[in-house]
C-alpha cells in the first residue's frame, strides 16, 4: 500500500505503531516520546499493548435516537411509561420493556447502561459527538470510532475492508450531512469506511462480462504504470490518493461475495428478518467472521419519533430485539463473542413526557444503551434514573466515559495522546475520563 | 440605497481599470515569497498552460488541433490571446454555470437537474456568465426572487428548490453570498468564531421565513407574507431570545413585533400588487427586500466571498481556506492581496470576467505544478496546485479525447455527475468507490469501447499502420503532450500481445490513460 503512512516498528512486524504517535526519527526518539504517553502504558508494556489483538466491533447505530422507556429503562406504572409495560429478564430483579422479549432471555450476556447523560440536543451535533467521542474542536477532526478501531486493531493489508458502513438509505436526512463529513479525520482516508448498502452491496464491485479477468488485470497494470509514473514525476499527493484507491479495487473485488447476501444460508436470513437493518446486521456478522474489524450498521434514522412514538416504537423495538438477540447468540455460538464487541445505541434518548403529537422529543439528559461481547461483563445493569426517568440518579456517564469504556473493552489505550503538528495536544478520550468500570470484564 | 453606492464606485472604476490587476497580484504574491524566503516553481510550459487553461476556463481539455494552434501562435502574448478567446467562448459559460450550479445548489438527482433546466435556473446561470452580469446584481436578483423580466425567471429557483425550508435557505445563503458557514450557530453562538452569533442564524432564517412557494401562471414564485415569522430561539442553557432581523455586523432591521399573545391579522393594506401581472402581491414591508437593501447591498463579504471562490476555482485553494469560511478563525494567507482584489472587484462593478482574467494571467497561475520543496505549504501559491477535474470537466474531456467533440447533456455527463460529487473539495481524497466506478461501471466502459464511430478515436487508430503511431496518438490526444519512448514501448508491447483483438486492446489502452492520475487532475 504505497499510500500508507510510514510506520515505525518496535522489534517485529506485529508491533507497528502509527508514526504520528511518535516523534519522527530513530528508535531512540520513538522510545523517548513513549514516556510522555501520560504514563498510560509503560515502555515494557508497549509491545503487548500495541499488538493486534484480534478484537472486532459491530456498532448497531440506532440513528434518530430510540426511547429508553420502550427499551432498556421502562418505568411501569408511572406517568412516563408508555403502554407497553415491562417484563422480567434472565437477570433477577431486572426488567426491560415488554417489546424486547428475546433480549430479556440473554440479559446475562448484555451490559446495559441506564445512566447516559450527554449534552448535544440536536441530531447532527449529537451524532457527531456520539460517533467520534467528543464535540468538535476545529481545526482538529477527531476520527470516528470505526476509523480509530480500524487503525488500532485492523489488518490494513487485508483485502477485506476493515471499516465498513452498511446503510440502506444513502439519502437519509440529518444523517446525510454527517455522512458527507470527514470520518477518518487526521488518521487519513485509508482508515475511512467502505460504504455499502441499499442492495446490500458495493456499487461496481463486480467485473464486467465484457472484459476477461486477465485483460482486467493487464489494463489495470497499464493504468498503474502511467499513473504511478505521473505520481513519481510530479511527487503528487493527489495522484497518490488516486492510485491508492485503485490499488484497493482488486482486493475489494476479490471479496465481492462477502457483500452478496445470496451466499448466506436462507435460514439465517429468515432468522434475522426481512428488513434492511436485519439483513445488514447479518451481513455485519458475516464481514466480521471474514476479517473486517469494525462494521457500523446504520439504518437511515427511523428512531426519531416526534410523532406517534408508541406506534413507531411498537414496530421498531421488536425488530431491534430480534436482531440484537440473533447477533449476540450467533457470535456466542460461533465462539466469537469474546472477541467481538457489540454496541447498540443512538445519539441521545427521548423525553419522559409526550408532546402534542404523541411523540417523544430529544432528551440527552438521561438515556440508555446496551453492549455485549469483547471486554464487557455480561449481566450488568449500570446506573439508574429516577422514578420518572427525568434525571440520572446513579452512575452518570457521558460520551467520554462511554468511549473510554469501548476503547478499554477492546484493549485500546483510552487516553493516548494525539500529538499533531501545529495543533494543541488532543487525547483519544479527553479529560482523563474514566471508563465505566462496572461493565468491563 | 443603490444610487448612493453607485457614485463612489464609478469613480473608483475609472482609477483601477487603468492598471493591470495581474501585475498587482504578481507584486503582492511575490512579496510574500520574499518575506518567507520561498523560491517558487518555475513557469510552466506552453503545452502545460494550454491544457490547464482550457480546463480552468473552458471546462475541458483542448483538442489536438486547438493545442497545435496555440503552440504555433508566434505572438509573444499568445497566452493572453488564448485566455481572451476562452473567456468569450460558450464553453466558458457552460463551465462556470456548471461550477456555480454545484456551489450554489449542490449536486442532485437527475430529476432535480431536469427541474433546474425546466424552470429556467440553468438558463439564468448561463446568462449570468455569458453576459458577465455584475455579481452583486445577481445576488440581489436571486435573494429578492421577484424577476422583473421573463428571461430572469430562473432566479427564483435558488429559494424555490429549498421548498420553504427556511433553515436550509439560510444555510445556503450564507456560503453562497457571504462566504461563511453558519450551521454551527443554530444551537449556540459559534464556538470558535466570535462574530457569528446564534441570533444571526435565526435572524437570517427570519428574513426568509415568510416565503411560500407558489405555482403561478408565470411559473414558480416565492410569495411573501406580511405577517408572522416571529419566534424565539433557545440556546443550550435554555434561555430564549426573539428572532430579530439581524445578520452579522449589520444594524438590526427594525420591525414591529406583536406581543406574545397578540394575533396578527392579514389586511390588504399590508400588500401592494406586483409590477408583473400574475405574480404574487408583495408585502409593503418585505423582509426579503430589507435583507437585500439593508444587509446585502454594500456588505464587504459579497465581494470577498466571490473573490475567494473564483481564486479557489482557478488557484486550487482560496486565499481563505476553506473557501466558504471567511471568518476570524480562518485568516487569509495574503491579507493585503485579499483586501485589494475584493476592493478592485467591487470597484469594477463586480466584474467576474475581469477577476478571472486577472488571476489566470498572473505569474502564480502560470507556475509549474511540481512542488519545489516538500516543506512549502499550499497557501504560499508557490506552485500550481493540482486539483481533480469536476464531473463535468471530466465528462467533457473524455468525450473530446474519445470522440473529438462533446455534448453537455451526453449520457456520460449524467453518469459522472452522479458519481464524482466534489467541487472545490477542502482536501483531495479520491474515494474507493470512484476507483470501482472507473474499473467496473458498465456505462463508462461502454462509452470507451463504443468510441469507434466514424472519425472517433478507436476507429482512427485502427487505420494506422503501426503500433508506434497508435501509441503516440493515444498519449498526445489524452495527455496533450508528446509521448516519451518508454510510454510508446509499453503501449506497443501491450498491443503486440493482442494483435488478434486489436479493437479491445486499443480500448484498454485508452481506458488506462483516461483513468490515470495525469488525466484525472488539472496540473
Amino acid at each position: 500500500m504505497p499510500n500508507r503512512k510510514t510506520k515505525l516498528t518496535c522489534g517485529s512486524d506485529e508491533h507497528t505503531v502509527h508514526r504520528r504517535l511518535f516523534l519522527q526519527g530513530s528508535m531512540s526518539a520513538a522510545t523517548a516520546s513513549v514516556a510522555s504517553f501520560n504514563g498510560l502504558f509503560s515502555i515494557p508494556a508497549l509491545a503487548e499493548e500495541t499488538k493486534r489483538s484480534g478484537k472486532k466491533c459491530i456498532l448497531l447505530w440506532l440513528c434518530g435516537a430510540p426511547s429508553q422507556f420502550e427499551t432498556w429503562d421502562p418505568k411501569p406504572g408511572t406517568a412516563t411509561s408508555g403502554p407497553f409495560g415491562a417484563i422480567s429478564t434472565s437477570l433477577p430483579g431486572i426488567q426491560i420493556s415488554s417489546l424486547m422479549p428475546k433480549c430479556a432471555t440473554i440479559m446475562d450476556k448484555l451490559a446495559v447502561v441506564r445512566s447516559m447523560s450527554t449534552k448535544p440536543n440536536e441530531h447532527f451535533q449529537a451524532i457527531d459527538t456520539l460517533t467520534r467521542g467528543d464535540k468538535p474542536r476545529p481545526p482538529f477532526t477527531r476520527p470516528i470510532l470505526g476509523s480509530v478501531i480500524a487503525e488500532q486493531l485492523g489488518q490494513l493489508d487485508s483485502p477485506v475492508p476493515q471499516f465498513v458502513l452498511l446503510d440502506p438509505c444513502p439519502e437519509g436526512n440529518e444523517f446525510k450531512g454527517f455522512k458527507a463529513g470527514n470520518w477518518a479525520g487526521w488518521l487519513g482516508a485509508e482508515y475511512g469506511p467502505v460504504r455499502a448498502g441499499g442492495d446490500y452491496g458495493i456499487p461496481n464491485i463486480e467485473k464486467l462480462d465484457a472484459i476477461s479477468q486477465a485483460d482486467h488485470a493487464d489494463r489495470e497494470a497499464l493504468r498503474s504504470f502511467f499513473s504511478k509514473k505521473f505520481e513519481n514525476d510530479q511527487r503528487s499527493a493527489a495522484a497518490a490518493s488516486h492510485n491508492a484507491a485503485f490499488d484497493r479495487v482488486k482486493g475489494l473485488m476479490s471479496c465481492a461475495p462477502l457483500f452478496d447476501l445470496e451466499t448466506l444460508p436462507k435460514a439465517d436470513r429468515e432468522r434475522y428478518g426481512a428488513g434492511a437493518f436485519a439483513q445488514h446486521a447479518l451481513q455485519a456478522r458475516h464481514l466480521i467472521e471474514n476479517g473486517s474489524t469494525f462494521v457500523m450498521v446504520a439504518n437511515g434514522m427511523p428512531w426519531d419519533n416526534h410523532v406517534f412514538q408508541h406506534e413507531m416504537h411498537q414496530m421498531l423495538v421488536p425488530e431491534l430485539d430480534n436482531i440484537l438477540f440473533q447477533l449476540v447468540t450467533d457470535l456466542d455460538e460461533r465462539g466469537m463473542l469474546d472477541d467481538t464487541l457489540v454496541i447498540a445505541m443512538g445519539e441521545f434518548g427521548r423525553t419522559p413526557w409526550l408532546n402534542e403529537a404523541r411523540g417523544r422529543d430529544h432528551y440527552p439528559k438521561a438515556w440508555s444503551l446496551a453492549m455485549a461481547g469483547a471486554g464487557i461483563r455480561g449481566g450488568v445493569v449500570h446506573g439508574a434514573t429516577d422514578a420518572g426517568g427525568y434525571e440520572v440518579v446513579d452512575g452518570k456517564a457521558d460520551n467520554q466515559n462511554l468511549f473510554a469504556t469501548i476503547f478499554s473493552a477492546l484493549g485500546i489505550a483510552p487516553h493516548e495522546e494525539y500529538d499533531l503538528p501545529g495543533l494543541p495536544t488532543f487525547y483519544r478520550v479527553e479529560e482523563d475520563a474514566e471508563p465505566i468500570a462496572e461493565v468491563l470484564a | 440605497m443603490r444610487c448612493l453606492l453607485a457614485l463612489p464606485l464609478v469613480f473608483f472604476a475609472a482609477v483601477v481599470s487603468a492598471a493591470d490587476p495581474s501585475l498587482r497580484i504578481n507584486a503582492l504574491v511575490k512579496r510574500s515569497w520574499e518575506e518567507q524566503k520561498i523560491s517558487p516553481a518555475g513557469p510552466c510550459s506552453d503545452q502545460t498552460f494550454a491544457r490547464r487553461v482550457y480546463l480552468d476556463l473552458a471546462g475541458r481539455v483542448p483538442t489536438e488541433a486547438e493545442t497545435k494552434q496555440f503552440l504555433e501562435d508566434g505572438r509573444p502574448d499568445r497566452r493572453r490571446h488564448l485566455v481572451d478567446l476562452l473567456l468569450g467562448s460558450e464553453d466558458h459559460t457552460q463551465h462556470f454555470a456548471d461550477l456555480f450550479d454545484a456551489l450554489l445548489m449542490g449536486r442532485a438527482a437527475e430529476s432535480v437537474y431536469d427541474q433546474r433546466t425546466t424552470h429556467g435556473w440553468r438558463k439564468y446561470l448561463e446568462a449570468v456568465f455569458r453576459d458577465n452580469r455584475p455579481w452583486d446584481e445577481v445576488a440581489r436578483e436571486v435573494l429578492i426572487a421577484r424577476p422583473e423580466n421573463k428571461e430572469d425567471d430562473g432566479a427564483v429557483w435558488f429559494l424555490y428548490e429549498r421548498k420553504n425550508q427556511y433553515q436550509a435557505i439560510a444555510e445556503a445563503v450564507a456560503p453562497a453570498f457571504f462566504g461563511i458557514r453558519i450551521e454551527c450557530a443554530q444551537c449556540h453562538d459559534h464556538m470558535m468564531v466570535d462574530e457569528i452569533k446564534q441570533a444571526h442564524y435565526w435572524g437570517l432564517v427570519a428574513f426568509f421565513n415568510r416565503g411560500t412557494n407558489k405555482e403561478t401562471p408565470n411559473g414558480p414564485r416565492v410569495a411573501e407574507s406580511a405577517i408572522g415569522g416571529f419566534s424565539e430561539f433557545a440556546n443550550l442553557e435554555g434561555s430564549s431570545t426573539p428572532n430579530l432581523l439581524t445578520f452579522l455586523d449589520a444594524t438590526t432591521v427594525p420591525e414591529d413585533r406583536p406581543d406574545k399573545d397578540e394575533k396578527q391579522t392579514e389586511t390588504d393594506e399590508l400588500y401592494v400588487a406586483s409590477d408583473v401581472a400574475g405574480d404574487p402581491r408583495e408585502p409593503v414591508f418585505s423582509r426579503r427586500k430589507r435583507f437585500v437593501t439593508q444587509i446585502l447591498d454594500g456588505h464587504p463579504l459579497i465581494a470577498k466571498a466571490m473573490v475567494n471562490r473564483v481564486w479557489a476555482i482557478l488557484m486550487g485553494r482560496g486565499l481563505v481556506h476553506p473557501h466558504d469560511e471567511i471568518d476570524s478563525m480562518h485568516p487569509p494567507s495574503h491579507p493585503e492581496l485579499f483586501e485589494w482584489l475584493s476592493e478592485d472587484f467591487a470597484a469594477s462593478n463586480f466584474d467576474v470576467r475581469r477577476l478571472t482574467r486577472s488571476i489566470v494571467l498572473s505569474d502564480a497561475y502560470q507556475l509549474d505544478s511540481v512542488r519545489p520543496n516538500e516543506t512549502l505549504p499550499p497557501e504560499s501559491f508557490a506552485w500550481y496546485l493540482e486539483r481533480p477535474l469536476t464531473a463535468e470537466q471530466l465528462a467533457r474531456s473524455v468525450q473530446v479525447v474519445m470522440r473529438g467533440h462533446f455534448q453537455n447533456d451526453a449520457h456520460v455527463v449524467r453518469i459522472l455527475r452522479q458519481q464524482v460529487l466534489d467541487v472545490l473539495p477542502d482536501a483531495i481524497e479520491i474515494p474507493i468507490k470512484d476507483a470501482l466506478f472507473f474499473s467496473n461501471n458498465n456505462a463508462f466502459d461502454r462509452f470507451v469501447r463504443e468510441s469507434r464511430g466514424d472519425g472517433q478515436l478507436l476507429q482512427q487508430l485502427l487505420t494506422y499502420e503501426s503500433h508506434e503511431r497508435r501509441a503516440r496518438r493515444l498519449i498526445e490526444t489524452a495527455f496533450n503532450r508528446p509521448a516519451d519512448d518508454e510510454e510508446v514501448r509499453t503501449i506497443q508491447a501491450y498491443l503486440e500481445s493482442r494483435n488478434e483483438r486489436l479493437d479491445a486492446a486499443l480500448a484498454d489502452v485508452a481506458w488506462s490513460l483516461l483513468t490515470s492520475a495525469e488525466f484525472r487532475f488539472n496540473h
